[in-house]
Parts: structure tokens; C-alpha cells; sequence
């Protein structure tokens, strides 16, 4: 990474970056800072690029000030430029880290549950009944793409579905819980 | 109950001495309900020794009339005074009238689930597991230090079973728990009603 810019420029660069980990990447914004700065557009997309690297992986391991400036030392930067930097980090790393977090996972996670109390009196092939039923609509998240799924269930599962989930959280209060998430910082 | 005149022919056959004799009558009848209620179709029920001297043509059509008159029964829940003045306009004797009503009170539960379950519903959920974890770090994000849920429910959906897997946090756990337990008493109030 060659960077030979003033510092006002780097500012600029920082907002840049910090905007495309947001909303993503815009070629049309290299090539309006290339040209406000005389400079070919590889090299603004270069120093982009290294900076919103920077920036993710310092967010990512949660680097304390001086780590980071200990990484950004070995880039031979003036002083006023490392500080630059910091500062960037210092205001962004939170947010940077909660945009890393709703990256794509395996998993869907839970939003929200909908449910409606039925009882069935008819269908196709049987006139006269009397069954309730409770529908449940669950609303998952993975990312930025929800998805939803409609299910049913009766009565007495709905009460063993409480039951267990209760025990679920109860998990959380025990004493070996408790240490391991008191120990694992 | 309201049946077609193929039927209403089958079963007048069905009750005539003359087509079918006592022994013959008691054999249809309950191969009737046996043909329902076996899980696959079996070409050779109606093969019974009793049955074999009988015309086969009208064999076929009787066991129809008496197969299709007994899935209506079942479906509009009908009484025994439905029952037994249907069969008596259609001929039956009342020694015919109480066999056929015997039997029927015999399968009609399992008549009656056999027939509850046909049809398209959401899937059912029947049961749910869960583990808790201590989150860690993953690729993207290192030191996240955080318990989380991972919530499988076991739903079943015409036969075939499938999962819908999620995690949550315990914030989100105690939401869901809350709102099924927001479920259930609904549930209890609508039964004291």
C-alpha cells in the first residue's frame, strides 16, 4: 500500500471507506476523488481498500489504542497521520463491528412469534368437528433476508413447548453457567 | 344424507335376501369397512369364498355403494335414526339395519381420524429441543463472548418430518416463551367459556 496523501485527504478517504462498509462499494466515487486529486483511480481504490481493511480488522479482534497504533507504526506514517487513523477507529469500531456481526451465518435467528387461537369445525372430508388449534408465525432473520414459517400446534404440545423452553432459560441461571460467563472474557 | 342413484341401486341390491343372502350380507359388510381402513388398497378383498358364487358385477357395485355410503356417514356425523331411515327407504330389513349399524359404531373412530387427516394443514410442531452455547468468536467477529440459544423445532408436515432450526439470544428466548405462554392462557380461558 503506497500512500503519499496529505491528511485532509486521508479524512476524506476514512469517510469513504467508513460509507462503503455500510452500503458497499461505488466505483463512480473512485473516480470523482481521482480526478479532485490528479491521481490515477487504482491508487484511490487501492488506499480505500487498505484502509477499510484497517478498519475491519482492527474492529474485528477489538484492538486497544495502543495495539493499533503499534499495527499502524510499521506503515511508517508521520505521527499526525497514525493519530488521524485512531481517531478513525476510536468513533467507527463499534458500529463496524455490529455491521460484521450481521454478516451472513449459518443459522436463521429468532424475530418475533404471531399466533392465533382456532378451532376447526369442518373440512373437505369431515363436517362436524371441534378441534382447537393454535397457529403460530414465526419470523426469522438471517442477515438481511427474514423468512417466515406458519405452524400449528394443539393444546397439550403447546404446555410441553412452554415447559421445556422454560427449563431452557432456567440453564442460563446455574452455577456452572454463571462461571463459565463470568471467566470467558 | 343425499346419494346418488348408483349408489342408492348397490345398496338396494345389498339388501335384497335374493342377491344376498345372510352370510353374504354380514361378509360385505365388514370387508366394506375392512377395504376403508387398510392402509393400501388390496385388489383381492372382495375375493372371500362366500362372495364368490355371487354375480360379480353386482358384487362390485354393492361394495361401492356400501364403501361410499359409509365414508358420508362418517363425514356429516350421522345418527342412528339417520342411518338406519336411510338404509330402511332403501329396503334394508331391521335385523340388516342393526348388523350394518353395529359394525359401524365399531370403526367409526378410527373412520372418522382416517378421514380428520385427510386434507392440507401447516405443519405441526410436536416437539422442540434446545442447547445452549457460549459463543466465542467466528470468522467475521473475534471475541463476541456471548451465551446463545440454538432452538430446533420437530415439525411434522404430512408424514415427513422436517426441523426449523434458529438461534436466539435470552432476551428473544424469554419474548417467545412469554408470548406461548400469552397462548395458553387464551387457550384455558376459551375452554371455561
Amino acid at each position: 500500500m503506497s500512500m503519499c496523501f496529505l491528511s485532509s485527504v486521508v479524512g476524506e478517504f476514512g469517510r469513504i471507506a467508513l460509507e462503503f462498509l455500510r452500503r458497499g462499494t461505488s466505483p463512480k466515487i473512485y473516480e470523482g476523488a481521482a480526478r479532485k486529486l490528479c491521481v490515477p483511480v487504482e491508487m484511490v481504490h487501492h488506499g480505500v481498500e487498505g484502509l477499510m481493511f484497517l478498519m475491519t480488522e482492527s474492529s474485528k479482534h477489538m484492538m486497544s489504542e495502543v495495539d493499533f497504533l503499534d499495527s499502524v507504526l510499521v506503515l511508517g506514517f508521520s505521527e499526525e497521520l497514525n493519530q488521524i487513523l485512531l481517531q478513525l477507529y476510536l468513533q467507527h469500531h463499534s458500529q463496524i463491528r455490529s455491521i460484521l456481526s450481521r454478516l451472513p451465518s449459518n443459522l436463521p435467528s429468532y424475530h418475533s412469534l404471531e399466533w392465533r387461537l382456532d378451532v376447526q369445525l369442518a373440512s373437505r372430508s369431515v363436517r362436524e368437528q371441534v378441534i382447537p388449534m393454535l397457529t403460530m408465525h414465526l419470523l426469522l432473520m438471517r442477515g438481511c433476508d427474514s423468512s417466515s414459517k406458519v405452524l400449528q400446534t394443539d393444546p397439550s404440545t403447546l404446555l410441553h413447548l412452554i415447559l421445556t423452553l422454560e427449563a431452557a432459560l432456567a440453564a442460563m441461571k446455574t452455577s456452572h453457567s454463571r462461571r463459565i460467563l463470568r471467566n470467558i472474557k | 344424507m343425499e346419494l346418488s342413484e348408483s349408489v342408492q341401486r348397490g345398496l338396494q341390491s345389498l339388501a335384497d335376501p335374493s342377491a344376498f343372502d345372510q352370510s353374504c350380507f354380514q361378509v360385505l359388510v365388514d370387508v366394506s369397512f375392512r377395504s376403508l381402513l387398510s392402509s393400501r388398497g388390496d385388489p383381492g378383498v372382495l375375493d372371500q369364498p362366500e362372495l364368490k358364487r355371487l354375480d360379480q358385477i353386482m358384487l362390485k357395485q354393492s361394495h361401492t355403494a356400501a364403501t361410499t355410503f359409509i365414508l358420508e356417514a362418517v363425514k356429516q356425523s350421522a345418527d342412528k335414526s339417520t342411518i338406519s331411515s336411510c338404509l330402511e327407504e332403501l329396503t334394508f330389513s331391521a335385523e340388516r339395519i342393526e348388523i350394518f349399524y353395529s359394525t359401524y359404531q365399531k370403526h367409526k373412530t378410527e373412520l372418522d381420524r382416517l378421514l380428520a387427516s385427510i386434507g392440507r394443514c401447516p405443519p405441526r410442531v410436536n416437539d422442540v429441543s434446545w442447547r445452549l452455547q457460549y459463543h466465542m468468536k467466528n470468522s467475521q467477529v473475534d471475541k463476541v463472548n456471548e451465551p446463545v440459544y440454538l432452538i430446533s423445532l420437530d415439525t411434522e408436515n404430512e408424514g415427513s418430518s422436517e426441523d426449523v432450526n434458529f438461534t436466539c439470544t435470552m432476551e428473544q428466548l424469554q419474548d417467545l416463551v412469554g408470548k406461548l405462554k400469552d397462548a395458553a392462557k387464551s387457550v384455558e380461558k376459551a375452554s371455561q367459556m
